[in-house]
């Protein structure tokens, strides 16, 4: 146990030290050079001498090479000093700091609306399983409403709140009415998910016999309500605390969508002007966040368990598979719709300005056309075929990282905290700031927090490959730790991972299509959905259809994304394919059959 | 002859506080074992005696904190699959519960060439897979199934056709018939007492039953509390009694066998 002890907290160490490092090292990846911009920025008299040029760049360090740089931002960074702006030549930290106080004010509000919302999710299946009703796991569809992506939901909150209402400031950080819709944007799809989380959690411990146990006890809905949720929440603090390390990521897209001079914003804006310190501080400030909400995660947990955690007796909720074929209709009619408009508009020409500019929908142009003439049609179905070809790169991608990392599970342990930690977004950011913005920019973020998953799923299912019982006699059989893992546990764990990685597919659709949105992916004139409603916002009043085409598109896709996950996450035991025929006792890695 | 001496071993346990010492629990104090060429050694003990923590020692999964395993004089501790494939050659294993010890996605061929593949065992390999599926008295037409396709007392002794195959001198059996019905129990102790009978092989059982102990060992080891307590001949053993923790074992047992 030390020893192992020790890999994973090495692990975590040189994790975190690594990305601290890159983010330090951003100047030199970049390549750019400052050196004349902030001259300008200082003085305009002073001219542009190659020494001038040269004592600047020795004051930012940046003829030190990497290691230099490093060393030079990190000790400013032990003497408070966040940086010099490439652009205003000023300290970026005062601004920054002020961006944090505002983003902290929203988050906060934000992680108000998810309790109650999530709290509302949760209280009927706590008050059917209180009763002592088998509930089954439910309410998919209108979860997967609030399951919408932070981006999205934005939009469409700015549209019927600000816009058509009129109840709500559409811009800006002016008091507590702007606070109500950026809260709501951030808040509803976090308290959907948590919600959805522990109301499937408390439907699965619900058929536990301890239940059956406490109500022939006699204990009352109240007490049986109160044991349920302490049984539930331990095993989920991880998945929640991460639902909450999204907010980061989702406070970047709101903060853009309705102009807020938080950190999110900042960070993006930064990006965009390539004004690397105040990057490098805006990031280190929202990592700063991020490991906050995961070691209050974990003290939590702590609490919870209390001394079960240290002696390593929890008990892990067993998996059900309802596989049932209702269980299928959603996610089946969202992806006949996009289908159905992929095939739709996949003739048309999407690039063609051949129309009047805003064309109303009709016969001949069945969504419109935007503010450029162009068939929106034809856009969202191309836009559909670029957006999910890239997504199936990036699926492979993360399948095959994930697969080699899985197996690795105590020395992967940091890496897939860090990455399952990191919202797209962010990392979104770090990318377009090393390498510009592209759609492979984009791919690329994308795929580097998304085999986290991957690999957490491929550690836990190969180590429970390992604990079965024909694998533990197999050392003395002669087979060796490789080929144990080549021969056993690969081909045991890989159809389940390559299934969930599968279904991961539209969600990495729409993170793809969230950095479109933010201007950190595809460029234009390229058909990518969240460009596209990037793109139609301007002109939201006077032509909606340019707005409603691509949500309509990234709605169903969210709906797709969501109820796919939700099947996900009760895969199949990763079991071979085994006949039972009946009167053999098969052992299942769930139920460990004669305990001797 | 496999030899144990001197055998301790120690488990660190989880500790009370995060910043407290480990609570350390002795599994084996000292433990002396004894197994010469064709003999037949029960090793009975309760729960807890550490009756599993040494058959790990001796089966070069688990280092001993002291003391020494040896076969034949010749040293035996965990180490690379390399350096441990001649001992696996000549003592095998049989798990608990050994139908479950069977991969359900292999064919009962595939299954019993394990070891005869990464143990480098030379020879004609699926003419071995038939001569050990026919010691235990397989049909060897049986090569093609899968365990799901087998009835529980043909999957027992596949299990047992697989640690036979590698041709070990002696076997080293973890509860082997713990948890199967009587029928089943009564076929594989059979296959066991034929083996050793005809064949000379060794036997290590491993068991709390001491009904199957009797039926097969001419020796008996009591373990307890990670001492051996007691040992000599079974029949001596089970009558004469002489160590408490030995007639705690025998009340339990509801009537011994004839």
């Amino acid at each position: 146990m030390p020893r192992r002890g020790w890999v994973t907290a090495a692990s975590r160490a040189v994790t975190v030290l690594g990305v601290v490092a890159l983010i330090g090292v951003l100047p030199w990846l970049s390549g750019r050079s400052p050196e004349l911009s902030i001259l300008r920025a200082r003085s305009a008299e002073q001219e542009a001498t190659l020494e001038a040029l040269a004592a600047i760049r020795a004051e930012l360090g940046l003829d030190a090479g990497p290691l230099g740089l490093l060393g030079h931002w990190l000790s400013g960074l032990v003497r408070g000093d966040l940086g010099t702006s490439w652009i205003s030549g000023g300290p970026v930290g005062p601004g920054l700091v002020h961006a944090l106080g505002v983003s902290v004010t929203l988050m906060s509000a934000a992680l108000l609306v998810a309790l109650v919302t999530a709290a509302l999710l949760c209280w009927p299946p706590l008050h059917r399983v209180a009763r002592g009703e088998r509930g089954r796991t439910g309410g998919a569809a209108g979860a997967a409403l609030t399951a919408l992506p932070e981006f999205l939901l934005a939009s469409v909150l700015l549209l019927v709140g600000a816009v058509w209402l009129g109840w709500f400031d559409p811009y800006g950080w002016t008091g507590p009415s702007s606070v109500v819709l950026p809260a709501l944007a951030m808040g509803l799809p976090a308290g959907g998910l948590i919600g959805r989380l522990v109301a499937d959690g408390l439907t699965v411990t619900g058929t536990e016999r301890w239940v059956a146990t406490w109500q022939v006890a006699g204990a009352s809905p109240g007490q049986l309500g109160r044991a349920l949720l302490r049984r539930t929440l331990p095993a989920l603090t991880t998945q929640v605390a991460l639902v909450l390390v999204g907010l980061t990521g989702g406070a970047v897209a709101v903060e853009q969508v309705f102009a807020i001079p938080g950190l999110g914003r900042a960070v993006l804006g930064a990006a965009e002007a390539q004004d690397l310190p105040a990057l490098q501080a805006g990031m280190l400030l929202l990592l700063g966040i991020s490991a906050l909400f995961g070691g209050l995660a974990a003290v939590t947990r702590a609490l919870l368990l209390g001394r079960a955690l240290r002696s390593g007796s929890v008990p892990v909720p067993a998996r059900t598979s309802p596989s049932r074929r209702r269980d299928w209709l959603l996610p089946g009619g969202a992806a006949a719709l996009l289908v159905v408009v992929v095939a739709a508009g996949l003739g048309r020409d999407p690039l063609a300005s051949a129309h009047p500019r805003l064309a109303a929908p009709s016969a001949a142009l069945p969504f419109g056309a935007d503010a450029s003439g162009r068939d929106l049609l034809a856009r969202v179905a191309h836009g559909a075929v670029q957006t999910v070809g890239t997504a199936a790169l990036v699926v492979l991608v993360t399948l095959v990282v994930g697969v080699l990392v899985g197996l690795l599970p105590r020395a992967s342990v940091g890496p897939v905290e860090v990455a399952n930690a990191a919202p797209p977004v962010i990392v979104g950011v770090l990318v377009a700031a090393a390498l510009g913005t592209s759609q492979a920019g984009a791919a690329l973020a994308v795929a580097l927090v998304a085999w986290a998953p991957i690999a957490a799923y491929v550690a836990a299912a190969s180590a429970e490959v390992r604990r079965q019982r024909h694998v533990t006699v197999l050392p003395v059989l002669g087979v060796g730790p490789a080929a144990v893992t080549w021969r056993y546990a690969v081909p045991t764990v890989l159809p389940a991972a390559a299934r969930n990685a599968v279904l991961r597919l539209p969600g990495i659709a729409l993170a793809l299509a969230a950095l479109g949105f933010l201007g950190l992916g595809a460029t234009p004139p390229a058909p990518e959905w969240g460009l596209l409603l990037a793109e139609g916002m301007p002109y939201v009043e006077r032509a909606p259809w340019a707005v409603l085409a691509p949500t309509g598109a990234l709605v169903t896709a969210s709906v797709l994304a969501v109820s796919l996950s939700g099947l996900s996450r009760r895969p199949r035991r990763p079991a071979g394919p085994v006949a039972v025929p009946t009167g053999t006792t098969a052992p299942s890695p769930e139920q460990p059959a004669a305990v001797g | 002859m496999l030899s144990a001496a001197g055998i301790e071993h120690d488990y660190a346990l989880h500790r009370r506080r995060p910043w407290g010492a480990r609570d350390v629990a002795a599994a084996l104090q000292g433990v002396d074992l004894q197994v010469a060429v064709g003999e037949r050694v029960g090793l009975v003990g309760t729960s807890g005696s550490g009756k599993s923590t040494l058959l790990r020692c001796l089966l070069g999964l688990e280092r001993p904190d002291r003391g020494t395993v040896t076969l034949a004089g010749r040293t035996v501790r965990p180490g690379s699959t390399a350096s441990l494939r001649w001992y696996r050659r000549l003592v095998q294993y049989v798990p608990q519960d050994p139908a479950g010890s069977l991969d359900p996605r292999s064919t009962v061929r595939e299954l019993v060439s394990v070891p005869l593949r990464h143990l480098h065992v030379p020879g004609d390999h699926a003419a071995a897979v038939t001569t050990a599926l026919t010691r235990v008295g397989l049909d060897p037409e049986l090569a093609g199934r899968r365990p799901g396709e087998l009835s529980g007392g043909q999957a027992q002794r596949v299990a047992l056709a697989r640690a036979l195959a590698p041709g070990p001198v002696l076997l080293l059996a973890d509860e082997p018939v713990s948890g199967l019905d009587l029928p089943v129990r009564d076929q594989v102790v059979q296959v066991l007492a034929d083996l050793s009978a005809r064949e000379g092989l060794g036997l290590l059982l491993v068991s709390h039953d001491l009904a199957v102990v009797a039926r097969l060992c001419d020796r008996t080891v009591v373990l307890a509390d990670g001492l051996v307590v007691e040992e000599g001949p079974t029949a001596d053993l089970l009558t004469r009694p002489a160590h408490p923790r030995t007639r705690e074992l025998l009340a339990a047992v509801p009537a011994l066998p004839a």
